[in-house]
């Protein structure tokens, strides 16, 4: 059976000039553009992932009324109505209150930590915590109150710990700080044991179990039925227009700091997914300069092919051995491309990174991925560009 | 193996015309291994039927069948096959590629699907006398050396028929002789058949049958 090299001499075969060499380039440089654009897509991913505040894809972010020199000193708190209305929104998965002490709450370290001070405490649905261990439950009459404590508390407290000859504290170390709550009441000062038994990255609060606030409430501070001033909201998406404007509307705040974060990561990745389209773009034109000339060679051979056709040459295996001849081609600018995307990461997350733990040095599976399928696409393309060409002569 | 031709007529014949011909509008049918002789006078369709019976034109009423199968109904892969393995041919216009040496000319064919165990090329370019010529451009060879050229190729494959468009139009006595000497010793290794078309008679050519176009 012949090969390539036999018919080789019947086709009008150009050396590359340079208008191929361009083409080369191009394809290289779009391939290394996607290929590169989708790697940092999946760097930001894993970058700006905030654990704490998104599980399974929804946001949770508090929210408070605004306090305005109109409603001052009024009662800003959310009514039941409030809350309905508020989890009546079709982009609100869900909303709960977070119930505040209506007492006086001192807490201190005993001698160990010596470090008092009043103490605001507050309790939240269990479904909107990030971190629920079961020993965080209280029944009435247990001497010991769990606390689910925020994270940056803690991380406050070991900053200005030294400075008042504090101990810091570790994450092992916090569990096992006696705290004595003193819960104040008419009728006198209650003492209860606490420690706290996790930390929160979501939740910038000090939270007990809601038994024991409601209890507390009631039995100290006479009260049973508390309206919220801060509501948590559990949301697919905190950069919703709708909800923005929603809260907008109602004179909501939320804290900032979680819509922001969500902007500037929706704005990276409008960046790279802008790049990547580009190099998709610049992949197509370099795909159809090698369609041009491909279409050039055959219509400058098609006597010669038509002849090799009438004298028995099957049309198919002609297209397969005329677009083989670009099989090397494709997979050396392609493999070029990864290979550079792969040092490129390398790089950032060595260089610019400095080794963080969530970027590995290595491409992702996904730009491996990808460009098996780019290869794959463009031996196709072009095996199907050939045959239709040839089929035409026949 | 067969050919049956089945009232085939070109299309731009006129069939009143026709009514004294013994291939058009008539049933026939070649075996293989039965040589069959074509006279045709100029203009009496000789090419067009060649070209029909290799299946490089469909401008014509009726058909075709190679054993049972219309050769219409063929696709270009199946057309391949066909003219790798069953049906040769010489063309009047020969069709070789003149930018390539004779050489390549005739291995792009041998390598397609060789019938011989070793290359016969030397050995035939040497009894039709052009062997001096095997590294020279097709288009530095005279009419007669290309006619040659073109029959070794025709010679160089399988087949059940070899058909011949005037192939000796340009070829003194001797080498029509020679020429006619290897087709006929070639399709008798294979057991085909030779359909030539011609002008006129040739003598030297050994058929079942003849027929006037």
């Amino acid at each position: 059976m012949p090969s390539y090299q036999h018919i080789e001499p019947f086709l009008s075969v150009k050396q590359p000039g340079l208008a191929r060499w361009l083409s080369y380039i191009g394809l290289g440089l779009g391939v290394l553009l996607l290929l590169s654009s989708i790697q940092l897509f999946i760097n930001i991913q894993l970058l700006l992932k905030d654990k704490a505040s998104t599980t399974n894809g929804a946001d949770f972010i508090s929210v408070t009324k605004t306090i305005t020199n109109a409603n001052m000193g009024k009662d800003n708190s959310f009514s039941d109505a409030d809350l309905a209305n508020i989890k009546a929104q079709p982009f609100i998965t869900d909303a709960a209150p977070l119930i505040s002490n209506q007492f006086r709450v001192k807490a201190s370290a005993g001698s160990i930590i010596p470090f008092s001070t009043d103490l605001f405490l507050e309790s939240l649905d269990d479904k909107f915590l990030d971190t629920l261990p079961p020993s965080f439950s209280w029944s009435e009459g247990e001497p010991e109150v769990p606390i689910v404590f925020s994270s940056d508390f803690m991380e406050m407290y070991n900053v200005f710990a030294p400075s008042q000859d504090l101990p810091q504290l570790s994450d092992k170390t916090m569990s096992s700080v006696g705290i004595i709550l003193e819960c104040y009441s008419p009728a006198g000062i209650q003492n209860y044991r606490a420690r706290i038994v996790a930390l929160s990255d979501r939740i910038n609060s000090v939270l007990v179990p809601a038994s024991f606030m409601y209890y507390a409430n009631k039995n100290f501070g006479g009260v049973t039925n508390v309206n919220a001033s801060r509501i948590y909201i559990k949301t697919t998406d905190a950069n919703n227009p709708q909800l923005l404007r929603f809260l907008s509307e109602k004179e909501y705040r939320v804290n900032k700091d979680r819509t922001k974060f969500g902007r500037v990561k929706q704005l990276l990745q409008a960046v790279v997914s802008g790049l990547a389209g580009f190099g998709v773009l610049v992949i197509l034109l370099a795909m159809l300069l090698f369609s041009f000339y491909l279409q050039l060679m055959i219509a400058k051979s098609q006597h010669n092919l038509r002849l090799m056709l009438t004298l028995g040459y099957s049309p198919g295996w002609l297209s397969k051995t005329v677009a083989k001849k670009w099989v090397p081609v494709y997979t050396t600018i392609i493999t070029i491309a990864l290979v550079l995307t792969a040092l490129l990461q390398w790089g950032f997350q060595h260089q610019v990174m400095y080794e963080r733990d969530e970027l590995s040095p290595l491409i992702h599976w996904m730009v491996l991925l990808t460009a098996l399928v780019l290869l794959m696409l463009s031996i196709l393309t072009n095996y199907r560009l050939v045959k239709k060409l040839l089929s035409r002569l026949g | 193996m067969q050919i049956f031709v089945d009232n085939i007529l070109p299309v731009f014949f006129d069939r009143a015309n026709t009514a004294n011909s013994q291939v058009w509008n008539q049933s026939l049918s070649f075996t293989k291994g039965e040589n069959i002789h074509i006279i045709a006078p100029s203009g009496s369709g000789k090419t067009s039927l060649v070209h029909f019976l290799y299946g490089i034109r469909k401008d014509y009423q009726g058909s075709i069948r190679y054993d049972m199968n219309d050769i219409k109904n063929f696709d270009a892969e199946k057309f391949a096959v066909w003219r790798q393995r069953h049906i040769s041919i010489v063309f009047q216009d020969l069709r070789l590629f003149t930018d390539q040496t004779v050489l390549q000319n005739l291995e792009i064919k041998r390598l397609l699907s060789p019938f011989h165990a070793n290359s016969p090329v030397e050995a035939m370019a040497k009894k039709l006398g052009i062997e001096n010529k095997l590294d020279k451009p097709c288009s530095t060879c005279s009419y007669g050396e290309q006619q040659r050229i073109a029959i070794i190729r025709a010679l160089l494959q399988p087949f059940d028929f070899l058909l011949l468009d005037e192939p000796f139009s340009h070829l003194d006595d001797a080498n029509r002789k020679k020429a006619m000497a290897l087709m006929e010793e070639e399709s008798q290794s294979r057991k085909a058949t030779i359909v030539l078309a011609d002008l006129r008679e040739i003598e030297y050519f050994t058929s079942e049958r003849t027929l006037h176009l």
